[in-house]
């Protein structure tokens, strides 16, 4: 498998606060990783800065070979990186078959949509069953349809690479499922590479390869679940005192 | 109470021949005033009509992709200005002037607005609104250019077009109606174009328009020199209708009421903006026993529609659409 | 020739930082560009001319008068306008330049727009080295000077001060630690509204009062307020000085017509490398 995106000595200080601290990972393509750790770990501003939306003190990106830390996120996102933000962003007074269809319009921009960009639009809905919602105002829905539009919509830009931000909190048990059989398929079928950022261990566990734990800015375990539910460390800074997952 | 923002409903699309409805009976009943009615009323339409592409204009760079920006007018002034220099200092024909005029706002207002959009928050608007503080002053102070205080006379009316005399009121009226059927309806297009859903996306949220991959700089540069150029070439067209210009026409005052015409209207829509154009103009023109009251009035009126309904015109319309449901 | 020219330009100066303060205050706890403040400004100043000529009061009383309908003004504005749409703050932009235009044009109704001159408070001059330096001037920037050095105190030494530096810093930590936002917004509009009053009345005397008397200097404070920083006192003050100075130098040596312009210059400038302004925050 190859070397999707690699991190190197990344590092990100706000003032006189280290909130990323010389971390360094590989994503092989194909993959699906889990990154967890406390609040104020260093999740989101990791997510941050492969994303673009901040530049780092230090360190870099490499996607598919070539650095990309400090370019602006729109550039990144053409470059096949999508991702799900952890407060639920969205395009509010569109309907949801207008939110998806943006996404596509933004990597393949044309002045009518084409006939295979609004079947895809359908392609999409049918996925992510929002099919019944086509035609309601985005903001007029749930945060947790919400979160699923916002999923939808990065899956409408074709990424190669998917972050997602806490996408599913807030949840039931039957939607948790429901995303992860999607995420599972687009992972399978379509080679999406995903990095999910979770408190939901449910999550983390059943979906995800590997994962990367953060505390405090700094890795401080890298492994399979089984391994990193059994690391002394992680359990004492996160999991609590015996995880039922060992 | 919402805010000033409309887009699009989407709800339920209206078939096609309902949307142009009452625009198409709106065009017929402009084509038909130079037949039915006084001279006064022509010439007050072709200032209403000049205003709708004003404000239409200026719903492409605020109501749609979204910074308030209080420097319309500047962009009005510069266009007629150029126009109007090329064709007195350079002998350019009018029909040459026109367009070179729309590309010089254009460029101009993409060289200042680059630098600018990236203004966070009321630092554009702020900006913005000294921009056109500035044109003002320079059209002021360059006398010898521009006749200064004293105003720009000897303009001359377009040339003759397949016979048509546009020295004559009617000749002017619909020349400017065609103009603004034909800019209008491109900025319909623009707007419901996948270039309009852009400028949305960026307006209703901009992060993450960014985060899936517009753009955003360059769509706001771009609907803001395009609204630019628009307002640049209907300076033109004022510019040879009217034949004398002063530099007062252009100063905050007009970008102020284009914005009020604007929000009249309902921002956002193409259509209340023009609406709100023919509303404003019209009333400014009754009024025109006591201009004192006029300003007066319409920054009263704005106040009041900020308080009961910042969407204006068509907000109401949506408002009252959804209670029929 | 020169030194009279660095005194104007002090003056100007200091009208701007003085306008600049109470926006300064304003737009950092509220996120409001306050136009309307341009509006009060007017206002301000006819209040006092009239007190002063048709009432014939001393200006002491005139520039009471002015200040408590600049105060007062300034207070029902965000109380009955503003407040309404907290947080959002395009309306609040678009209510502001409303006022400002209203108030304007309010103006030119009611008082005409011919300039009418203000009558000197004080008469007489001495000489400095040659330079005759007027003792209307010398008030002038004495008065400023003594609120600059009062407003400070204010700010650092009350417990409203305190309140309002808090505010401007984090609006809602303020709050959750106890502090009544609404009486600190009150009181900054209450504030800049004075401020905004009192350097109308004392720029009257020298440059007469008209209806458009307000447009530059309030377009010129805010772009010392961009540049000078917000929450600074210092910033604005230096900021307002070193524009007023810049554009009295800058006209005589450069062009008397375009001295306005040279704020704009400045601004573009900086916000070219500062998007922020020069102090940072938004």
């Amino acid at each position: 498998m190859s070397v999707l995106l690699e991190v190197i000595n990344l590092r990100k200080e706000f003032g006189g606060v280290v909130a990323v601290n010389d971390n360094n990972f590989v994503v092989e393509q194909g993959s699906r990783i889990g990154i967890i750790g406390p609040n104020g770990a260093g999740k989101t501003t990791t997510f941050n800065m492969i994303c673009g939306a901040f530049k780092p003190t230090a360190g870099k990106i490499l996607f598919q070979g070539k650095e990309i830390q400090g370019q602006r996120p729109h550039t990144i996102s053409r470059l096949g990186i999508g991702r799900t933000f952890q407060n639920v962003r969205a395009f509010g007074s569109l309907s949801v078959y207008e939110h998806v269809l943006t996404g596509i319009l933004a990597h393949d921009l044309k002045l009518i949509p084409t006939k295979e960009q609004r079947e895809r639009v359908e392609t999409i809905l049918e996925m992510t069953n929002l099919v019944k919602f086509r035609n309601t105002t985005v903001k007029d829905l749930t945060i947790a349809l919400q979160r699923k539009i916002e999923l939808a919509t990065a899956l409408g830009t074709n990424p190669k690479l998917l972050l997602l931000d806490e996408n599913m909190a807030g949840l039931t048990y039957v939607e948790i499922n429901e995303t992860l059989e999607l995420l599972r398929k687009v992972n399978k079928e379509m080679g999406m590479t995903l990095i999910v950022v979770e408190h939901i261990m449910k999550v983390i566990m059943e979906l995800c390869e590997k994962i990367i734990v953060l505390n405090y800015g700094k890795k401080i375990a890298e492994g399979n679940p089984h391994e990193v539910a059994n690391n002394k460390e992680v359990i004492e800074a996160y999991l609590g005192e015996e995880s039922q997952y060992a | 109470m919402g805010d000033i923002k409309l887009t699009a409903d989407t709800l339920k699309p209206v078939p096609v021949w309902r949307r142009f409805l009452v625009p198409g009976i709106i065009l017929i009943l402009l084509i038909l005033v130079p037949v039915f009615a006084s001279e006064y009323v022509v010439y007050v339409a072709v200032l209403a009509i000049i205003y709708a592409m004003l404000a239409g204009s200026y719903d492409l760079t605020t109501g749609y992709a979204g910074p308030l920006t209080f420097c319309h007018g500047a962009f009005y002034g510069l266009g007629a200005y150029a126009s109007a220099l090329l064709t007195i200092k350079a002998s350019f024909p009018f029909w040459i002037a026109f367009p070179i005029s729309g590309i010089l706002v254009f460029i101009f207002a993409f060289i200042i607005g680059y630098p600018a959009l990236k203004l966070k928050g009321h630092y554009f608007a702020v900006t913005t609104f000294f921009f056109g503080y500035f044109v003002y002053l320079v059209l002021l102070n360059s006398a010898k250019l521009t006749g200064g205080p004293m105003g720009l006379r000897g303009i001359q009316a377009p040339e003759s077009f397949f016979g048509i005399n546009f020295a004559t009121l009617q000749g002017s009226y619909y020349l400017t109606l065609f103009f603004a059927v034909l800019f209008l309806g491109f900025l319909y297009f623009l707007v419901n174009s996948g270039f309009g859903r852009m400028l949305v996306a960026i307006r209703e949220n901009e992060d993450l328009a960014e985060a899936t991959g517009i753009n955003t700089a360059l769509f706001k540069v771009l609907a803001f020199s395009l609204g630019a150029a628009i307002a640049g070439m209907t300076g033109s067209l004022f510019a040879h209708f009217f034949r004398l210009l002063h530099p007062t026409t252009f100063a905050w005052m007009t970008s102020e009421m284009i914005v009020i015409m604007a929000l009249v209207g309902g921002l956002g829509t193409l259509i209340g903006p023009i609406i709100g154009a023919f509303i404003v103009t019209f009333i400014l023109e009754i009024m025109r026993f006591a201009p004192e009251y006029r300003y007066i009035i319409w920054s009263l009126a704005l106040i009041i529609i900020l308080i009961i309904e910042p969407a204006g015109l068509m907000g109401i319309v949506r408002r009252l659409q959804r209670r029929k449901r | 020739m020169l030194l009279q020219q660095i005194i104007n330009g002090i003056i100007i100066g200091s009208s701007y930082a003085l306008i600049a303060l109470g926006l300064n205050l304003i737009w950092s706890i509220t996120d409001i560009a306050d136009f309307a403040q341009g509006g009060i400004y007017v206002i301000a100043a006819y209040v006092a001319y009239y007190v002063v000529t048709a009432a014939k009061l001393p200006f002491i009383l005139g520039w009471l008068c002015a200040i408590v309908i600049g105060g007062g003004l300034a207070y029902l504005i965000e109380r009955f306008l503003y407040r309404r749409w907290t947080g959002k703050s395009r309306i609040q932009l678009l209510c502001a330049i409303a006022l400002f235009f209203l108030m304007a044009n309010l103006a030119i109704l009611l008082f005409t727009p011919k300039a009418k001159i203000f009558p000197a408070y004080v008469q007489g001059a001495f000489n400095v080295g040659g330079f005759t330096v007027s003792f209307q001037r010398v008030v002038v920037l004495l008065v400023s000077a003594a609120l600059f050095v009062v407003v400070f105190l204010f700010i650092m030494k009350t417990r409203m001060g305190k309140a309002i530096r808090a505010a401007s810093q984090d609006r809602l930590v303020a709050q959750v630690v106890g502090i009544n936002i609404h009486t600190v917004n009150s009181t900054v509009f209450v504030l800049g509204g004075m401020l905004s009053a009192t350097a109308a009345v004392l720029i009257s005397p020298l440059y007469a009062v008209f209806p458009a008397m307000g447009d530059l200097p309030l377009l010129k404070s805010l772009v010392v307020v961009i540049l000078g920083g917000f929450g600074s006192v210092a910033g604005v003050l230096v900021g307002g000085l070193g524009l007023g100075l810049a554009e009295s130098l800058g006209s005589v040596y450069i062009s008397s017509a375009y001295q306005h312009g040279f704020a704009f210059f400045v601004l573009i400038l900086v916000l070219m490398f500062f998007p922020k302004g020069l102090f940072g925050r938004v």
